[in-house]
């Protein structure tokens, strides 16, 4: 059967392995530390060099002018994340960076591609654990090259749900987040938990450790690859108002079944933010 | 001079390799899931059978020892702590993990003498991870030297504590507001592996600044407190006092700065002891 896109899927692999190994090497020295919409949204030089290297490194393999990047820090200089038709590679080079100055285990790589506004596969390296997740449409979801699919627990007394704090500490955002917990923590659930990286989330629900994650803040660069890994792991991705997933909205509920993600959705307190394709004034 | 202790240690480190053997190999299998005080208090027969194991291993080589064990308290063995030398143990600390294969799960034991922990060891199974300490002779990660991160700020600080049902409603308006209010001081983030002993082990080896928590128990902090203590952390209780390994609450840091501040927003909670009357 024809796959179009094995030549960059394999090569995405490839690329994130060494951006894994950069990352690793950098975490062994004194990290600078940057901030960018608040005092708790970090950035390091590393997140943008990683950056370059996997951009970089795309644009020699496919040629530049085919296909589109959206990349974490090239959005935060000022370029477009609008996703078009055309191939679009959508990466985070260090999910996690506030895990990475602090040497906390959680630090992925995350690479998506979409053609058509539809994804077509995804790669997320967490490179302290060196665990290789990926996912091509249609043809399952691993990690290490072994297979994985989400938990079969449908019963959400019994699961374990993952959900992040975030970087906006404004309060009325704040007393919504710790609603949400507490509702759901009320069910009673097994457990609330946090890794501090979405793309890792969003493979600990494709391997069945968790049975869902939510957020409600996350940009399209953290969530494009585990989307895929998620979905072909066997499970579902939702917007937090129970309608179809939309990768530039900023929110999203991924699980092993429709039954979570459902009874989740019912508790979740949601908040406005703004689109990853909102027209945004350049400083 | 000899360290009279160091055989016990020996023992303790190889007791507890095999423990986590018993732990990785029984995550292959079907897991049966009991329940203790609550829905969300998760036992299970490897608890119950890792125990068993780590007690008459050492048993056989020191059956003067007393013992003090997650599984045993609950069959109803007393949970007071003596002079005797006393191995204080869980077997499995992170069951709801474990439950469900989430990579944070632990053996964790505690030896002490005098009421004083002399070493302690937390095996952090799915990965591999093997930390140790003896007072006095620093702490270990896979026989590694590892130390606390040092950090004084308390705005650059990622902080561990877990969160959970708790069935008396004050109680459980208190633990949220704690960590709205600390998260808002703004630190760089809150995390909940898990695992209390893993949790304490992260604080040793810099991987996160701080940890509390009221409401473990002496199994869970017993081995860690030492892992902390010899990594050049600060172990304290709730209130800024000093550590009580029965009070069921602790702050573990990376600087006096930190916990200090940490006592300064924590709001206490009564979380009774582990050496009450029942």
């Amino acid at each position: 059967m024809e796959d179009p896109w094995k030549r960059e899927f394999e090569f995405a692999v490839e690329v994130a392995r060494k951006a894994g190994a950069e990352i690793r090497k950098a975490g062994e020295s004194e990290i600078r530390v940057m901030t960018k919409s608040c005092t708790v949204d970090l950035v390091t030089k590393t997140d943008e060099r990683v950056e370059k290297i996997i951009i970089g490194s795309l644009k020699e393999e496919f040629g530049e002018g085919t296909h589109c990047f959206i990349g974490e820090e090239s959005v935060a200089k000022g370029e477009a994340c609008v996703l078009t038709d055309k191939p679009t590679w959508i990466i985070d080079p260090v999910d996690g960076t506030t895990n990475f100055v602090h040497g906390f285990p959680f630090v992925a790589v995350s690479i998506g591609f979409a053609v058509n506004k539809e994804l077509e596969f995804g790669v997320v390296y967490s490179c302290l654990e060196d665990k290789m997740y990926k996912a091509q449409k249609g043809k399952g979801a691993f990690c290490n090259d072994e297979p994985i699919q989400v938990s079969d627990v449908q019963d959400i007394k019994k699961s374990i749900i993952i959900s992040e704090h975030g970087v906006d500490r404004s309060p009325e955002k704040v007393t919504k987040i710790f609603s949400t917990m507490q509702k759901i923590l009320c069910i009673p659930v097994h457990g609330l938990r946090g890794s501090g990286t979405a793309a890792t989330n969003m493979c600990l629900v494709a391997c069945g450790a968790v049975e869902a994650f939510f957020e409600i803040g996350i940009h399209c660069w953290d969530i494009a690859a585990g989307a895929v890994i998620v979905k072909e792991a066997g499970g579902l991705l939702l917007d937090v108002n129970g309608g179809p997933f939309d990768l530039m909205s900023r929110r999203m509920v991924s699980a092993n079944s429709d039954t979570i993600a459902q009874r989740i959705i019912k508790e979740i307190e949601i908040f406005p933010v703004v689109r990853d394709d909102a027209l945004v004034q350049k400083k | 001079m000899a360290d009279p202790w160091q055989e016990c240690m020996d023992l303790c480190v190889e007791v507890t390799r095999r423990a986590g053997e018993m732990i990785r190999e029984a995550l292959q299998k079907d897991i049966d899931v009991m329940q203790k005080s609550s829905p969300v208090d998760l036992v299970t027969e490897t608890d119950q059978k890792v125990e068993q194991l780590i007690i008459s291993s050492i048993k056989e080589k020191y059956p003067t020892h007393s013992f003090i064990g997650e599984e045993s308290v609950s069959a109803g063995a007393p949970s007071i702590l003596t002079d005797s030398p006393t191995w204080i143990i869980d077997p499995i600390d992170g069951t709801t993990n474990f439950v469900h294969n989430f990579p944070f799960v632990s053996v964790s034991i505690g030896f002490t003498v005098k009421k004083e922990i002399q070493f302690g060891i937390v095996y952090s199974c799915i990965e591999d991870k093997m930390y140790t300490a003896r007072k006095g002779k620093g702490a270990f990660c896979n026989g590694i030297p590892i130390k606390v991160s040092g950090q004084e700020d308390i705005n650059q600080s990622l902080l561990l504590t877990e969160v959970g049902f708790k069935s008396d409603p004050e109680q459980f308006k208190i633990m949220l507001a704690n960590i709205k209010t600390i998260l808002t001081i703004p630190v760089h983030g809150i995390r909940s592996p898990g695992s209390a002993a893993i949790n304490m082990c992260l604080v040793a080896c810099g991987s996160a600044d701080a940890y509390y928590h009221m409401g473990i128990h002496c199994w869970d902090m017993a081995g860690g407190a030492a892992v902390v203590t010899e990594a050049g952390g600060v172990i304290m209780d709730i209130s800024g006092g000093p550590f009580d390994l029965m009070s069921r609450r602790l702050i573990v840091a990376s600087s006096r700065a930190i916990a200090e501040r940490l006592v300064k927003e924590i709001i206490e909670f009564d979380v009774g002891r582990d050496d009450a009357d029942h």
